[in-house]
């Protein structure tokens, strides 16, 4: 016996099979061995001594997998997979077996000063403390990589807190194989009272299994309970076409579909992209490890992609907004990849 | 068998025919494919091989007979009589990769499939001509058309539209030494031969691989609908299925679910369903909506006739839809409530269904054990639902006792031991007691012809 996993999570499979249909590494293979059922059975097997945990074909599949939890709204059993998920990574990742390549990450994200100073040479979201228990919090690598993101969410939600003495919330490290420091950086992050606004899907599902789905707050519910939403975008005269990519954790992780979509609706014509649910192979640090995999997942949207003809396609965390970006310069589409924040901020502005 | 030097000279040579891509025997790789959907069932296999057509499968056969390992055929593995499970080892033959609709004529109301392709997908795809496929396994987002003519599988629909079988018109086959078939073909009248389409539909494997399927299809209904009653019990609710058919109507659906399942599937799916009742009926049909209003208004006004305390009629589809979901996932939810679940598929006569119902708590309350029903109260094939902590040894030997007898009363009210899940390794201890002797050994002789070295989904079927 290991005690990598707890046992009643383990135990809740039913192995019904229900989760294989939409698990995007099951329907690349077909190979029941990259399905959630078939990762939970190679964990039971893992914990029960007959397979070691450093097997090379077990590495494989703990590695293999997105995280993107598209299997649990579907389960009917109520498996919690990505936490079984989070416990193999933290075994499997431990100490010097951590993928080298994410390392420098995870230690850049975990030292708040240094995220501080490169997120203020980027020019992110200005710090400011109106007497108000709301506050925004400002992703670690959105500061650094996409600092428009804050800057927008800070316009369209006028009145929020942006303290300064805020770090990463650790989502990076739990999926990564440091659960026990990921969860510390959640709650130190939680440490101040009131509730915190989120522009990642990924860091609104960690933060809420972490401190409790009350205390977070995904921007597009925020700018629901804000009050009227700007009026519609106009691309040539005509409402511009926006599609949306859910993030997963948001969706699958927080049951968050809704709101960004009735956000986009009042923008302009919402148009669903066909899959728009499944993961885009962004996946946090997957498309850094296994950038072939990454793109073979997305493949599908991007061909759906090329037919929409969308103006704007709509991102919810900015690992998917990096790798969609990226993606669609790649096939050269003349859709423009934004968060739903600087979308907001766009219909804000008005004509130019 | 287990050698390193045999398992490497079984991946060397399944390699040469499928790629090494498509071969594992890796240990850690195999696990997934010890189980599937049944509890209580394991075997390790040897190797899995992914064939992507008919030759590859036949090479794989041909390759396995003379060397009498056993090759157990496997789809989306969500079995729930062990048959997809390896319970003698060998090979498992995964249909996966065979995944494609190869077309659909309109003319000929046809759909010619790979074993692949799931049930959903091929519904989906036929709709989009205007067409459907009718047989509507619990499972259909996930099992494979492969699986479900090999198990005969049936469904939510089988009162107006029967099960798989009824849908499959030909069939390609890869028998155990190789050789490739084709049995019936794109007709509906075709009596060249014996009906081997027939036998091999519902044979599980045992006989032949299927590599290809020709199945029926049928115009799209233009409307459907579905309602819902409540019954302080379960057999006034299957009383009432008798008195929907006396009145003439034949729908599309009739499920009925006990309170148990009731309380699981509402605390699952959430859909503000009656907690305090003892039991629910969902009756529904489709057809013109002028029909479908009409049918459902008579099946609601007799309700109250059979002791329905309330009734309603879903007026939206995505309501209607949501009722139908919601006794799809009436296995996991109960399984969801805590512990193990064993569900079976006993079926008997409609007329003999307020019986087997009452039967079946009588032994319940016999054996101290939990059983909660559900099932096609249409078509007389329930569900009843053994559940239990699976720590508990002498609890799972009084769900094992308590289905033995289960058995036993259908077959004595003229029904059958699975009515749509098949015999796999599971049900395989009571067949022959359904059968009868001579029945059971002419049965053994047929899979003798078929399969001389006993090389296919062995312990299984038949013994």
């Amino acid at each position: 016996m290991t005690d990598v996993f707890d046992a009643d999570d383990l135990g809740t499979c039913i192995s019904c099979g229900f989760c294989l249909p939409s698990c995007p590494t099951y329907k690349l293979t077909g190979d029941e061995s990259s399905s959630p059922r078939g990762r939970i059975a190679l964990m039971r097997a893992v914990e029960g001594g007959e397979i070691d945990l450093f097997d090379p074909a077990a590495l494989e599949q703990g590695s293999f997998c997105l995280g993107c939890r598209a299997c649990e709204p579907v389960c009917p059993a109520g498996v919690p997979y990505g936490r079984l998920l989070e416990d193999l990574r933290d075994a499997q990742w431990k100490g010097r077996r951590r993928p080298m390549r994410i390392r420098p990450l995870l230690a850049f994200a975990a030292r708040e000063r240094l995220i501080r100073l490169v997120g203020r040479f980027r020019r992110h979201a200005r710090f400011t403390t109106p007497e108000t228990d709301t506050t925004l919090m400002l992703g670690c690598f959105e500061r650094v990589l996409l600092p428009g993101v804050s800057r927008a969410a800070a316009t369209t939600l006028p009145g929020v807190a942006i303290p300064l003495d805020q770090g990463c919330c650790g989502a990076l490290h739990a999926h990564n194989g440091e659960r026990a420091l990921g969860e510390q950086m959640a709650r130190r992050l939680a440490d101040r009272p009131g509730r915190i606004i989120s522009t990642a899907g990924g860091c609104s599902a960690h933060l809420a299994a972490v401190v409790g789905r009350d205390r977070v707050v995904d921007y597009s519910e925020a700018l629901l309970e804000d009050g009227p939403l700007p009026g519609p975008i106009l691309v040539d005269g005509r409402r511009a076409r926006i599609g949306l990519q859910d993030s997963c954790h948001l969706r699958n992780g927080l049951g968050i579909s809704e709101a960004p979509r009735r956000v986009i609706s009042a923008l302009g014509d919402y148009i669903e992209v066909p899959g728009a649910a499944d993961c885009c192979g962004a996946a946090g640090t997957y498309s850094l490890l296994r950038r072939r995999d990454s793109r073979r997942v997305l493949a599908p949207k991007m061909a759906e992609l090329s037919s929409l003809k969308l103006d704007f396609l709509v991102v919810v965390n900015p690992g998917c907004q990096r790798q969609l970006i990226t993606e669609v310069r790649r096939a050269r589409l003349r859709t423009r990849v934004l968060h739903l924040a600087e979308l907001v901020e766009m219909a804000q502005r008005g004509p130019r | 068998m287990r050698t390193l030097s045999g398992t490497k000279a079984i991946s060397a040579d399944l390699s040469k025919i499928v790629g090494s891509v498509n071969v594992e025997v890796r240990p850690a790789a195999l696990v997934p494919y010890r189980t599937d959907a049944t509890f209580g069932f394991a075997g390790l296999p040897t190797a899995v091989v992914r064939p992507g057509s008919a030759q590859e499968v036949s090479r794989i056969l041909a390759w396995a007979n003379q060397r009498s390992i056993p090759v157990v055929p496997r789809g989306a593995g969500s079995s729930l009589a062990a048959g997809a499970v390896p319970v003698q080892g060998g090979i498992v033959l995964a249909l996966t990769r065979m995944n494609r609709i190869l077309s659909i004529d309109p003319v000929d109301l046809i759909a010619v499939v790979e074993p692949g392709v799931t049930t959903q997908a091929l519904a989906a795809a036929v709709r989009e001509h205007g067409l459907h496929y009718p047989p509507d396994p619990g499972s259909k987002r996930v099992s494979t058309l492969g699986g479900n003519v090999a198990t005969n599988a049936g469904g939510l629909h089988g009162l107006k539209y029967g099960n798989t079988g009824g849908y499959v018109l030909g069939l390609q086959a890869v028998l155990a030494d190789g050789q490739i078939i084709r049995a019936g073909g794109r007709l509906l009248k075709d009596v060249a031969g014996y009906d081997l389409v027939h036998l091999l539909t519902g044979s599980e494997g045992t006989l032949a691989v299927l590599t290809e399927l020709t199945l029926a299809l049928r115009p799209a209904p233009a409307a459907s609908g579905t309602g819902l009653a409540y019954f302080p019990d379960l057999e006034s609710a299957s009383k009432a299925v008798g008195g929907v058919i006396a009145a003439g109507i034949l729908p599309a659906t009739l499920e009925f679910l006990d309170a148990r399942c009731i309380r699981a599937v509402e605390a699952h799916a959430r859909l503000g369903l009656d907690t305090a009742a003892g039991a629910l009926l969902l009756f529904g049909d489709d057809g013109s909506p002028d029909e479908v209003a009409r049918t459902l208004r008579t099946m609601a006004g007799l309700m109250p006739d059979h002791g329905a305390t309330s009734v309603q009629v879903a007026t939206a589809a995505a309501e209607s839809e949501a009722l139908l979901a919601a006794r799809r996932c009436a296995l996991p939810a109960l399984a969801r409530s805590g512990g193990a679940t064993i569900l079976e598929d006993v079926g008997v006569p409609r007329s003999r269904l307020p019986d087997l119902v009452h039967r079946i708590n009588t032994i319940a309350e016999a054996h101290e054990v939990t059983i909660a029903t559900f099932g096609h109260a249409g078509d007389g094939n329930t569900h009843p639902t053994g559940c239990f902590d699976p720590a508990d040894l002498a609890g799972r030997e009084r769900v094992d006792a308590a289905f033995a007898e289960v058995f036993q009363a259908a077959i004595d009210l003229g029904g059958t031991i699975t009515g749509e899940h098949g015999v796999g390794a599971a049900k395989l201890p009571y067949l022959s007691a359904q059968l009868g002797a001579a029945q059971t050994a002419l049965q053994a002789r047929i899979k003798k012809t078929f399969d001389p070295a006993g090389i296919l989904n062995p312990g299984k079927v038949t013994r």
